[in-house]
């Protein structure tokens, strides 16, 4: 038993290690999670690896690296391991390269869009009357507007987008949906006993939104955010593909564009597959990921044991 | 030959911890134009019984042993398409919130005939809508109010209205889950008597399930309290109710606070039912019984009969 | 036994008191052709409750009894009429009186499974409202919360800090919820039908706990509910109401023993007889076919009452008056 107390003491002063200790021993118990996450650090290290074929041999650089002896597309060798594209760039570096695109894009509007439509749809939700009038009827607005084609026009009057200005733009047109359903959240848990019974105790409308309503939202709007990873990956993706991506950036999406553009779609599977694969799985994990956070987040989903 | 006749029920479902033991071992026997009520609290088994006897049983739900004899056959070893018959036309059920079972965008009326029409194809829209008016007359809804939407009822109604879709192919057994839980005390009350009426005139065979053993023992002839899954006390309604003999029913008829005689302190009971999932061995009261004995703890009690109709399962008895 | 306070005992000064309070809801005219209609919640309802007293005010369900409950906790406001607590009227009361308001004023509520945040641990909404009123010691909150655990029968209480509501049963979150309300030591406390959603055992527990905070707290508690057999039990007065009127008011027993309204009668009626088969002398003051009546004119009970004067109770509405020293009755004819 003396063993127990100096722990606790420690876990006390740092509720957030304690809180994070228990969510992912959770976590663990569920295997879709795991496998999701094993997926996710699989393409986490591919990112982060990204920068280390240009440091051996310039001309793995996936954008302007040019094998010297190579100027079509050939299989995997033992010098290009994925083989090469139609100009002899290597097609694994681009691949590690597309991650890091992959994450940067999908993690930033997902971020970007949830805080907007999570604060948008509280605010929304619990001011109520006049107020949420007005910011519905601007989701409303934004919501019928169909992001690609809107990107397409952008990118006809200004030329070629920075991806960055893409990332900007898939977050502002995605986040009607999540304020939707959090202010469908919000209202319904305005009426909650529990949050009339924090008022009687005397909170503060402060309070009761990030303490109380809050809470409850994040598990929804955490499995929201791996839906828009997964739907930003996507449009970027399909941006490139179109023709439409940043040129200057290498993803996944463009390198499906140059497969296609060159001709190479039925010649170089070696080419074709890894980037399609690429796309399916890190949606797909991170789809489980937000299954199993979901569980971590919402006390009620655990398969814990249960008093009576 | 009694209406219905239990034997030695025990059934279960499967859940993600394990098997739960629900129901074991509940034998009864019902007469034709008798009720029988089912009284005790949360996951005592009683809803599961109610469903078992129309097998409804959720999917993970199954009957582990027992036999079901309704007019001499055993319903379990029935096909599906033979208990589809005997659903309603025999053996009707009101469900636990069942004014909530009423489709909110049909007309009452028209949910009440599709009832009489499945089960009776012969029949037409007239003579169902006649059968209507009738079963609403019983009830006492008033005859104009029968094309109106749920939304439109009180809650006093939609309980009548189901009563009636209940009563619609006059069956010979109603099993009642908790008819008049949501409802207020006077509508309440009411509705007990007409039922009683409805029982008299029709000999319909009623079974109350109820946590409120009030209500249970003024509508029944009959009472069997359960307890953990097992019938613990079986009896007419005044050998259970004025001389209980079992510790639970004991126990459970002095937590109610009472509106005549002394105003004795409510003896609430300590503890929690034992986890279903792994049944203690020997009596699964014995943990908060007041006269409990060592043997208690080990072994399983045995069925004391006091009277031909009043028994009760406790070795501490006599 | 437990002790009962009666108006003697008791100081004369009321703790809290409603004057002439009234509450309507309107519902909006919808487009698909439904008028938009004003209910009467509550009307022009006073009473009087005693510091030290259970008071329960009993009725059915559209009666206005939680509405009249959640007026006094400030959770909607009345619209005419006044409250008062102790000798300051509070109806209007905003902002730092607000919350101090708060401090002695609180309320437990119906449903057990609804009225805690099943984010928070059990630690945590204890110990919220002490940190909303800022009793800052970390050490002095946690030992009150463990305090107040214990006193509610939530032992040992340190099992409890770290689990969760779904990790416990009906009964337990119930007794959670007393602890919160009780934490604060408020004056004045309204328990909103604290065991409806709950079995006859683990209710008479929680009535068991309601009686042991009075004694031992010297709390004021209002007990809401639709069970007569249970106000009888924890009440020292009793309050009828019916569609947001006031029938009768009176000493516990005398109201349960010697109804003197139509209302109570019928509910008296109703209640299952609990073993008294033989003694089937009822009131029987209850229409089942409801009479017609003019909106709002006259007795609220006429459409209801089989004793009613077609003439005086279909046109006069009466007001309560003392039938004799501490029972008082809306009737004319009572």
């Amino acid at each position: 038993m003396s063993m127990e107390k100096p722990n606790k003491k420690h876990l006390n002063r740092f509720p957030w290690i304690a809180r994070f200790l228990r969510g992912w021993a959770i976590y663990k118990q569920n295997i879709l999670g795991k496998i999701g996450l094993t997926l996710l650090v699989m393409f986490g290290l591919m990112a982060l690896c990204s920068f280390i074929p240009p440091l051996i041999d310039p001309m793995y650089q996936p954008m302007i690296g040019v094998d010297p002896e190579i100027s079509c597309s050939t299989g995997p060798s033992i010098k290009h391991w994925l083989g090469t594209d139609f100009m002899g760039r290597d097609i694994l570096s681009q691949l590690l390269a597309g991650a890091r695109v992959a994450f940067m894009v999908g993690v930033s509007a997902a971020f970007m869009s949830i805080v907007l439509g999570t604060t948008i749809g509280m605010i929304a939700g619990y001011m109520g009357k006049f107020i949420d009038t007005l910011l519905m009827r601007l989701a409303d607005m934004i919501m019928v507007m169909p992001t690609l084609l809107v990107v397409l026009i952008l990118a006809a009057l200004f030329g070629q987008l920075n991806i960055w200005t893409i990332v900007l733009i898939i977050a502002l047109f995605r986040w009607p949906g999540v304020s939707r359903v959090i202010r469908a959240q919000t209202l319904s848990l305005k009426q909650r006993p529990f949050i009339e019974a924090t008022k009687v105790a005397g909170a503060s409308h402060v309070r009761i939104i990030f303490r109380h309503i809050m809470p409850n939202i994040l598990p929804l709007a955490f499995l929201y955010m791996t839906f828009r990873v997964t739907s930003a990956i996507i449009t970027e993706a399909a941006l490139a593909f179109l023709g439409f991506g940043d040129p200057s950036t290498v993803s996944w999406g463009m390198m499906l564009q140059w497969v296609w553009k060159t001709g190479h779609m039925f010649k170089a599977p070696y080419w074709l597959l890894p980037p399609g694969i690429c796309i399916s799985l890190i949606t797909l994990s991170f789809y489980m990921l937000g299954r199993a956070m979901d569980e971590v987040l919402d006390p009620r989903l655990r398969n814990e044991e249960q008093a009576g | 030959m009694a209406l219905l006749e239990v034997d030695n029920l025990s059934i279960g479902y499967q859940t993600p911890k394990g098997f739960l033991q629900a129901v074991e071992g509940v034998s009864f026997s019902l007469e034709k134009g008798e009720s029988l009520g089912f009284v005790g609290e949360s996951g005592c088994g009683k809803t599961t019984i109610g469903t078992a006897l129309m097998r409804l049983l959720p999917r993970n739900g199954s009957v582990k042993s027992g036999h079901i004899l309704f007019e001499g056959k055993d319903l379990l070893n029935m096909s599906d398409e033979e208990m589809r018959l005997i659903r309603w036309k025999k053996v009707a059920m009101i469900f636990q919130a069942a004014m909530n079972a009423l489709n909110p965008v049909h007309r009452v009326d028209d949910q009440i005939a599709e009832a009489i029409l499945a089960h009776d194809p012969t029949s037409s829209r007239e003579d169902a809508e006649k059968q209507i008016e009738d079963l609403f007359q019983l009830v006492g809804v008033p005859k104009d109010r029968m094309r109106d939407y749920p939304h439109q009822y009180s809650g006093g109604m939609k309980q009548r209205a189901i009563i009636a879709m209940a009563l619609a192919c006059r069956p010979k057994l109603i099993i009642a889950d908790e008819p008049t839980t949501a409802l207020d005390v006077i509508v309440q009350h009411q509705i007990l008597e007409e039922t009683k009426y409805l029982q008299k005139e029709f000999k319909i065979s009623i079974i109350y399930i109820s946590h409120d053993i009030s209500v249970i023992a003024d509508a029944c002839h009959n009472i069997g309290v359960m307890y953990a899954g097992q019938l613990v006390e079986y009896g007419s309604r005044t050998e259970v109710f004025s001389s209980p003999v079992h510790p639970y029913t004991k126990a459970l008829l002095s937590s109610y606070p009472t509106l005549t005689g002394e105003k004795d302190k409510l003896e609430p009971i300590p503890g929690e039912p034992p986890n279903l999932i792994k049944p203690p061995s020997g009596c699964r009261f014995c943990d908060r019984c007041p006269s409990a004995r060592a043997s208690c703890k080990t072994e399983s009690p045995a069925w004391a009969e006091l009277t031909s109709t009043h028994s009760a399962l406790c070795s501490c008895i006599r | 036994m437990h002790s009962v306070k009666t108006m003697e005992e008791s100081s004369k000064k009321p703790i809290l008191q409603l004057e002439d309070i009234s509450k309507t809801y309107s519902s909006k005219a919808s487009f698909f052709g439904d008028t938009g209609k004003e209910v009467i919640a509550l009307n022009h309802i006073s009473l009087k409750i005693f510091k030290g007293e259970i008071f329960g005010l009993i009725g059915e369900s559209g009666s206005g009894k939680t509405t009249a409950g959640r007026l006094i906790v400030k959770l909607e406001e009345p619209a005419a009429g006044r409250i008062f607590l102790d000798d300051s009227e509070i109806t209007r009361f905003k902002g730092k009186a607000l919350k101090d308001f708060r401090l002695k004023v609180q309320m437990i509520f119906q449903d057990p499974y609804q009225s805690l945040n099943p984010q928070v641990s059990i630690y945590d909404t204890v110990s919220e409202p002490l940190l909303i009123h800022k009793i800052d010691n970390v050490q002095a909150r946690k030992h009150l919360v463990l305090q107040t655990l214990k006193s509610v029968g939530l032992s040992p209480p340190d099992d409890f800090l770290h689990r969760y509501p779904h990790q416990l049963s009906g009964g337990q979150r119930q007794r959670v919820a007393i602890a919160r309300v009780m934490v604060l030591k408020p004056q004045f406390v309204i328990a909103d039908e604290p065991t409806s959603m709950l079995d006859a055992s683990i209710s008479a527990q929680i009535f068991n706990i309601l009686l042991e905070m009075r004694e031992k707290l010297d709390v004021t508690l209002l007990f809401i509910s639709h069970s007569l057999a249970a106000a009888r039990y924890l009440c020292d007065r009793i309050a009828v109401i019916y569609r947001g009127n006031l029938v009768e008011i009176g000493r516990g027993e005398e109201v349960i023993q010697k109804p003197k309204h139509p209302y109570t009668q019928a509910l008296l009626d109703a209640i299952p007889k609990f073993g008294h088969w033989d003694e089937v002398e009822s009131y029987n003051t209850f229409l089942k076919a409801e009479r017609d009546t003019s909106q709002g004119v006259g007795c609220p009970f006429f459409s209801r009452c089989k004793v009613a004067h077609q003439e005086r109770c279909s046109q006069e509405r009466p007001h309560l008056r003392k039938s004799d020293n501490s029972h008082s009755v809306a009737c004319f004819y009572a």
